[in-house]
């Protein structure tokens, strides 16, 4: 039997074979419409104690102490590693994929720890040998704190 | 009710259609078959035929310029012939260097070793080796090549503009590339450059997505991603670091782009053009640097590693043995995969990077230096005691390993950042690259072509020419690059016009003069390869087997010139890997064939 | 490797089938994101790159603080917040277009389709309005030893360092006349700029002092590219999966899903629609909150 291939077929005619064998069980309307309702909230909540941390930073001021901010800064970034989690497994369904598949997506983006590590590091080693070796941009960069202050409302430098 | 159910039904659907349409065939116009085709065998001819064209442009560019380092004092007259104002009086001028030196990178790197190499033979292999009727999506597949077209036709143009095409170096940094004005090169062939590139970046993207899944979804039955061929797996590896790369270089480009023409300040800062400050100011040029090489290291294996599986084939099945360490080979890959990502600064030692960053790259840097070596071993033991056919692709295979291990040695030197010191922009890395990158995976690209192209055209190339080319190519190689190490390790530096005005070079204006001869002797062979290749379309022996190679994979189970769909009838099952040679008395038992039940395990 | 993985007693790897059991399309969408999100995150990791490599950086809550029709208040992040919630619920109406495309209820795909389109237009006009704001704002700086007027540009940063009181008084009398009424408005609306431009630089210099005026100076000029280019190339995302899915409910209406036999094309639109607000996510994260 001679079996010609036909390009303008939709779904794997390329394959010799269907490419989806077991039927994925899509749950039922309730739990799913439940399940939705849950991350929606859980995202909108979020993203308020996120906005409130904002709040927080910018009540401070600039005086605040380094590593509270640095705390703040922290957990804001966990706050969106976890929204970006529950995007990605809840609405973008990854999390009812098979394993096999989850990995092949998880192991690539390990990559980006490296790639914002040096760039950052690197970043600041740049900053660091400027102050170091180039007056003329220090001075003109650093910004000098004015004694002369009205009130809590005036826009200050925010540190970094 | 569920889309599976709809996926079977329409699957049913296609092959009810086959039996309706039994002997039936597609009436194909000229503009089907052969210009819009969708067929990948068709698709890979013309990434390779257009590969060729630009490998004879960049090829020539390094001919014109090392008619100038080989002969800084002499004239050609015949270059002003042809190329005007940019070589009066038969003498190449600096605009005119810089923009050869540049374009050749350029045209070499992406055009050729990248589209052309991989774009070739992961078109071509794929489907055929894990037993496919085409890519995943053959309509992606041919918007890939029209994209890459459309970056050749926009590079090409820039090559005939009055300003000339860009020359600030294939890697184009800034502020040379950010600015126009800073020199003529940086005017409008360097935008055409950035949109060529980016033209590029898309046709990679399309092909990698497809190549993908391709490997992944369309594998036939039996095909367990253990037993799919090594240059199936390379070219895997190749897509993978295509697709989580070449995004970084278009994001890179982007911002270049703002930089030139929305006065944004990306990578500029602190800039004066012919006395007058810019008023750019916070940018760093080093942060393209960065953005440039995360792509620019995984591009290296991204040319490398489709010449690696290829000859990993290649020597396997003219051995007559099964390859060295399957397993040990795709570890090694799978290392090289991930280690190219993390490794880039190792070209950006002397641009001010952090000292203690650097240590940590040079660290990751060597690593690379255990997976390359388990494939070198793996390859040697693979020749070791085989029953070797020296066919031309088998010559051009082990020339790939020994340069592969000449070049590679070189970049022991050149990861250490404290040698790096001395040797970075030197000769010595210009001699490292095109040895172990440029050349090797040319080697790579011939044994391919060599093998495969009874595959593509059912004829087979001209022996006695293949055994000149081959000959003449390696030994040119080595006369070309060896001396060059030499130079570099005396200081002598990259990119330059004329190095006449330093006395302690004066010892290697003969080697130089040499270098060139040679080159253009390279060149003429090559030209040689390029009438093999045309003639042997038309007129080359036929072939009259099926598997002229007596190989195991899939390909040679196909018709002599398979049509669109790859298999008459069903497609076949497999069930054993793809390098059973010399097993059981056999001189080779291919893929097809099941495991009998008193068979040796290997 | 992952060879002989098995669950449910099938052998993914072992050919023949996909070895996720999704369709190529879905595949290649997946890692067509994972591409884009290498895009995304260059771009966000050379925003970081530049911050960390600079000495000052603008406080996001001075530069983000102002919201539609409020004048001058003073909100900090309030208009953003406002669009994070729009995407967060495009994305929600998406995965409900998506489900009903499962149940193959084409009633259901065209109702939150249109939300979610909607959704989309929404964001993109508040974006509209954030940078039309941002470009078109006037804030008082100081250079060169007199005040100007500047928005956020890609060339021109307002955001720097407040400027030393002490250099104020006469960086006032360097002025246009001008510009010191616009400055007297934006101390005091009592009276309107037609008629403030009318009075002599004195008395206007008058009236700025006797407020306070905040006076800056000009910041790092990457911060504009990037947000600009950031938030733009977000922006262009967002347009095109606009367009998609405007595509989409086209195909939906003319039934060309009915015929296919299954809504799955409205499974890879949403993929990419919830990329990119988990994209936004990120951008809101690196530029507004920290």
């Amino acid at each position: 039997m001679s079996s010609h291939y036909d390009p303008t077929k939709a779904i794997s005619s390329s394959a010799a074979y269907p490419e989806v064998v077991e039927h994925p069980h899509h749950e039922d309307d309730a739990t799913f419409k439940k399940k939705v309702r849950k991350t929606t909230i859980l995202l909108s909540v979020i993203t308020v104690i996120e906005l409130a941390i904002g709040l927080i930073l910018y009540a401070m001021g600039h005086g605040a102490n380094h590593l509270v901010v640095l705390m703040f800064k922290g957990a804001v970034c966990i706050l969106t590693l976890a929204k970006a989690y529950y995007i990605v497994s809840i609405f973008m369904h990854l999390g009812d994929e098979i394993r096999n598949f989850i990995m092949t997506i998880i192991v690539p983006l390990l990559l980006f720890i490296w790639f914002i590590a040096a760039f950052l590091i690197d970043g600041n080693s740049y900053k660091n040998l400027r102050n170091d070796f180039d007056p003329y941009f220090k001075q003109t960069t650093t910004p000098v704190i004015h004694e002369v202050k009205k009130e809590p409302t005036t826009p200050e430098p925010g540190k970094q | 009710m569920s889309h599976a159910a709809h996926i079977e039904h329409s699957a049913v659907g296609f092959d009810s259609h086959h039996d309706g349409d039994h002997g039936h065939h597609h009436k194909e116009t000229f503009l089907t078959k052969y210009v819009f085709s969708q067929d990948h065998k068709m698709i890979a001819k013309q990434f390779l035929i257009t590969g060729i064209i630009w490998a004879f442009i960049g090829g020539l560019f390094s001919v014109l310029f090392r008619l100038q380092l080989g002969f800084p004092d002499q004239s050609f007259p015949i270059l002003e012939t042809f190329f005007g104002q940019w070589a009066e009086g038969g003498k190449i001028k600096p605009d005119f260097y810089y923009a050869l030196v540049t374009m050749h990178g350029t045209v070499l790197v992406f055009f050729v070793l990248t589209a052309g190499l991989s774009g070739t033979f992961a078109n071509l292999l794929i489907p055929l080796q894990v037993g496919a009727r085409d890519m995943a999506s053959p309509l992606m597949n041919m918007l890939s090549y029209w994209f890459f077209f459309a970056a050749s036709i926009v590079m090409l143009a820039s090559l005939f503009i009055q300003t000339g095409p860009a020359s600030g170096g294939w890697t184009a940094y800034p502020p040379l590339s950010a600015l126009g004005q800073a020199s003529i090169g940086s005017k409008a062939g360097m935008d055409m450059w950035i949109i060529g590139m980016a033209l590029f970046i898309v046709s990679q993207l399309l092909a990698g997505l497809n190549y993908i899944s391709t490997i992944l979804n369309m594998r036939t039955k039996g095909m367990a991603m253990t037993r799919l061929p090594l240059t199936v797996w390379a070219l895997f590896f190749t897509a993978v670091l295509g697709v989580l790369s070449f995004p970084v270089l278009l994001s890179g480009a982007v911002l270049l782009i703002f930089d030139r023409t929305l006065g944004t300040s990306f990578y500029l800062s602190d800039i004066f053009i012919a006395g007058e400050a810019l008023p750019n100011e916070g940018g760093s040029a080093i942060l393209y640097q960065h953005l440039f090489w995360f792509l620019g290291h995984p591009e290296v294996y991204i040319i490398l590693l489709p010449a690696m599986g290829m000859v990993s084939e290649i020597l396997s099945i003219n051995s007559r043995k099964p390859i060295f360490g399957y397993m040990a080979m795709l570890g090694s890959m799978f290392a090289i995969c991930i280690l190219a990502f993390l490794v880039w600064a190792h070209h950006m030692f002397v641009t001010g990077l952090n000292p203690f960053l650097g240590s940590v790259f040079v660290l990751l840097t060597l690593l690379i230096a255990v997976p390359s070596a388990i494939k070198v071993f793996n390859w040697l033991t693979t020749l070791w005691r085989g029953s070797i056919r020296f066919t031309p692709a088998m010559l051009f295979a082990i020339g790939f390993v020994s340069l592969f291990i000449s070049g590679g040695l070189t970049g022991i030197f050149l990861g250490n950042s404290t040698i790096d010191i001395h040797l970075h922009d030197t000769m010595f890395v210009v001699a490292h690259f095109h040895i172990v990158m440029g050349v090797a995976s040319m080697f790579g690209m011939f044994a391919g072509i060599y093998h495969w192209f009874p595959k593509m055209y059912g004829r087979y190339m001209n022996n006695t020419l293949a055994y000149v080319h081959f000959w003449v190519t390696i030994v040119g190689a080595y006369l070309i690059f060896w001396p060059i190490h030499y130079q570099g390790l005396a200081g002598m530096p990259r990119r330059y016009l004329d190095k006449s005005q330093w006395v302690n070079f004066s010892q290697f204006h003969e080697l130089d003069a040499m270098i060139t001869i040679v080159t253009i002797i390279v060149f003429a062979v090559q030209l040689m390869f390029i009438f093999n290749f045309f003639y042997s379309i038309f007129k080359g022996r036929k072939v009259t087997t099926l598997n002229p190679w007596k190989a195991t994979t899939l390909e040679w189970t196909t018709p002599i010139n398979p049509g669109h769909g790859n298999w008459d009838g069903e497609i076949p099952e497999v069930h054993r890997w793809a390098y059973d040679y010399s097993k059981d008395g056999r001189d080779f038992i291919p893929q097809t064939e099941p495991v009998s039940e008193n068979e040796s395990t290997h | 490797m992952a060879t002989t993985a098995t669950t449910h007693k099938t052998k993914w790897w072992s050919g023949g089938k996909s070895p996720f059991n999704i369709e190529y399309g879905k595949v290649m969408m997946w890692y067509f994101l994972m591409s884009d999100a290498f895009t995304f995150g260059a771009f966000l990791i050379s925003y970081g790159t530049i911050r960390f490599s600079q000495n000052f950086w603008p406080d996001p809550n001075h530069v983000f603080n102002a919201f539609p029709f409020a004048g001058h208040a003073n909100l900090p992040l309030a208009f953003v917040s406002v669009m994070t919630f729009i995407l967060i619920i495009s994305s929600v109406t998406m995965v409900l277009a998506v489900h009903a495309g499962h149940k193959g209820d084409k009633a259901g795909v065209r109702k939150w389709l249109l939300w979610t389109i909607l959704g989309g237009l929404m964001f993109l006009g508040c974006q509209a309005w954030e940078w039309w704001h941002m470009i078109t704002a006037e804030h008082a700086t100081l250079v060169d030893g007199q005040i100007q007027l500047l928005g956020q540009t890609t060339k021109v940063n307002p955001w720097g360092a407040a400027a030393d009181p002490a250099l104020i008084g006469d960086a006032l009398k360097n002025t246009d006349a001008d510009i010191l009424a616009k400055l007297a408005y934006q101390v005091d609306h009592s009276v309107p700029v037609s008629q403030l431009v009318t009075q002599s630089k004195e008395s206007l210099i008058a009236t700025i002092s006797q407020h306070d005026l905040k006076v800056g100076t000009p910041g790092p000029v990457a911060f504009g590219g990037f947000f600009y280019g950031i938030t733009g190339f977000h922006g262009f995302h967002v347009f095109s999966g606009v367009i998609i899915n405007i595509v989409m409910l086209i195909m939906t209406q003319k039934n060309v899903f009915e015929r296919r036999g299954h809504y799955l094309m409205i499974e890879k639109a949403g993929l990419y629609w919830h990329f990119v607000d988990l994209v936004w996510v990120f951008v809101f994260l690196a530029f507004y909150l920290i």
